[in-house]
């Protein structure tokens, strides 16, 4: 019973964990189509950044929210330069802007080795959430339902941005008719920009936020990445609501799946997204066909 | 001699390598409304394209009220206080009635004119307002049609281009967007009424032009033309 319940708590943290990379790269992709491949990648910096400013190598100690939202300015800055300077002059072309981000991915990662090494970076868990809340028989982590609380927010506060301020709708005006929403005076080209540097920062943000759970090493960009791709095909990009879905119950799967059935885990996991391909391409809440 | 409200001169204008608008002038003084007419693929909603700044023209050059504003994006010539009711209306589907009049909203840029906001829109089209928090999609094509006037009156525009506002609506219907087109014109709006029909136009215009295949072919008045001094299905074929 406790090995159950745990196992359910860690998927459900997973799951939140997932879903904070996801949302950004569902936003991207769903709304200016951009298959962003370097999305592993701005996880895995945020995570070395986080780590670096929690850790004091630039010989000061930070906060760990003070670095997650450093991380995340800094990373969402970097997204920002890469959509200006390059996926801007790829309009509509998705095989080049596959190839220009997998490229930026490969910099990313060796800049990464170059300055972190090889070996395993851990980021500590912020003081007031070290330890573990005993509910009946069992033990939970702290942290680890803080992160579930923390996935929460981040939800919402998306759901209000995009769905309850002018922002947001301004947003979904330029991906239903973007000439049209010129010729009413919506400014595509930076709203456009905006939606690439806030799905990037939410990247580096989840990565300082996994960063206690997973450790960060070489390699974690291409972990990551897939994770996000199935959840967004699952969940059906663009929507908020198919991100959350889609994030639960690949935490779920994942989870359960290696704790049932290691050898068969991957299986498990890209199962749902091979049907959901086959019986419905714009997945389970999306809103077009990718 | 007063500034044209709008003003189109020697433009020239392709689609890739088809030649579609041939040294096309002509002008709409301020708080006057045009009619453009022409049968289909004259080059009426060309006309419309360049002086918004969707296409821009290889040579000529558009003003509005004096102001050079050929090869500007259209964002900026929202900003020189230009509004369209685009052919086919192209609401934003996946708003709100009142998210689509919001995103659209600008300042006036004098203060001459009360700014349009949500309210007074609402107040003009009050179907509209029943229906403020309903998915734009799911609207009928006249409130559509009321929704695409209303989305560009909120940039608070001085000149209003509206391409076959019309087009596809019952004859009640049309008879409200006529209405409402008249009041506009009443306020001081400078409106520029692209339509298929004339007797439509004849009703509201002060001036006319008509373009046939990409050329203005004739500039004149509704009360001339209805004397019947131009040959009308010439131009405009039967109706």
């Amino acid at each position: 019973m406790t090995f159950w319940l745990l196992l359910t708590v860690n998927s459900i943290t997973f799951g939140s964990l997932l879903f904070l990379l996801a949302a950004g790269f569902s936003l991207i992709f769903g709304l200016m189509r951009i298959p962003n491949l370097t999305h592993g990648s701005l996880f895995m910096l945020g995570a070395y950044f986080g780590a670096t400013f929690v850790g004091g190598m630039l010989g000061m100690m930070f906060n760990f929210w003070v670095a997650a939202v450093m991380a995340a300015l800094l990373v969402a800055a970097f997204g920002a330069v890469i959509e200006r300077l390059l996926l801007r002059r790829l309009p509509g072309q998705q095989m080049a802007q596959v190839l220009v981000t997998l490229g930026i991915s490969f910099i990313v990662a060796d800049f990464c080795l170059m300055v972190w090494g090889g070996d395993p970076v851990a980021v500590a868990t912020p003081d007031t959430l070290v330890g573990s809340v005993r509910l009946g028989p069992m033990i939970f982590p702290i942290y680890r339902i803080a992160v579930i609380g923390i996935a929460v927010v981040v939800a919402i506060a998306l759901w209000l941005l995009l769905d309850r301020t002018r922002l947001g709708a301004m947003i979904r005006a330029g991906v239903d008719d973007p000439d049209m929403a010129r010729v009413v005076g919506i400014r595509v080209s930076r709203l456009f920009t905006i939606v690439f540097a806030l799905g990037a920062g939410i990247a580096a943000f989840a990565g300082v936020i996994g960063g206690p759970i997973l450790t960060v090493y070489p390699g974690l960009d291409q972990y990551m990445l897939p994770l996000a791709l199935v959840v967004v095909i699952l969940g059906g990009s663009g929507s908020l609501l198919g991100s959350v879905v889609g994030s639960l119950i690949i935490g779920v799967l994942y989870n359960f799946g290696q704790a049932l059935l290691p050898e068969l885990a991957y299986f498990v996991l890209f199962l749902p997204m091979v049907l959901v391909l086959l019986l419905r391409p714009q997945g389970l809440f999306g809103r077009f066909i990718p | 001699m007063a500034t044209n409200a709008l003003e189109l001169s020697h433009i020239d204008a392709y689609y890739g390598d088809s030649h579609v608008l041939h040294d096309v002038s002509f002008s709409c003084g301020e708080a006057r409304l045009l009619g453009l007419l022409g049968r289909n693929g004259a080059g009426k909603s060309t006309c419309m394209n360049v002086t918004i700044g969707l296409l821009a023209p290889r040579r000529g050059q558009v003003s509005i009220f004096g102001t050079p504003v050929a090869g500007l994006s259209p964002e900026q010539i929202s900003a020189q206080g230009v509004a369209l009711v685009p052919q086919g209306r192209r609401i934003f589907k996946s708003l709100t009635v009142r998210e689509n009049l919001v995103v659209a909203a600008q300042k006036p840029r004098d203060g001459k004119h009360a700014p349009w906001t949500t309210e007074t829109v609402f107040a003009m089209f009050p179907r509209l307002e029943e229906r403020r928090n309903q998915i734009a999609a799911h609207l009928s094509g006249g409130e559509q049609q009321m929704l695409a006037i209303g989305r560009a009156l909120m940039g608070n525009p001085r000149v209003l281009l509206m391409d076959e506002p019309s087009e596809g609506l019952a004859p009640q219907i049309v008879h409200e967007v006529m209405n409402t087109i008249r009041k506009l014109k009443e306020s001081g709006l400078s409106i520029v009424l692209v339509e298929q029909n004339p007797t439509l136009v004849f009703d509201v215009a002060d001036d006319i032009v008509i373009l046939n295949t990409g050329r203005v072919a004739v500039v004149s008045t509704p009360a001339a033309l209805q004397e019947g001094n131009v040959d009308l299905t010439q131009h405009l074929g039967v109706f």
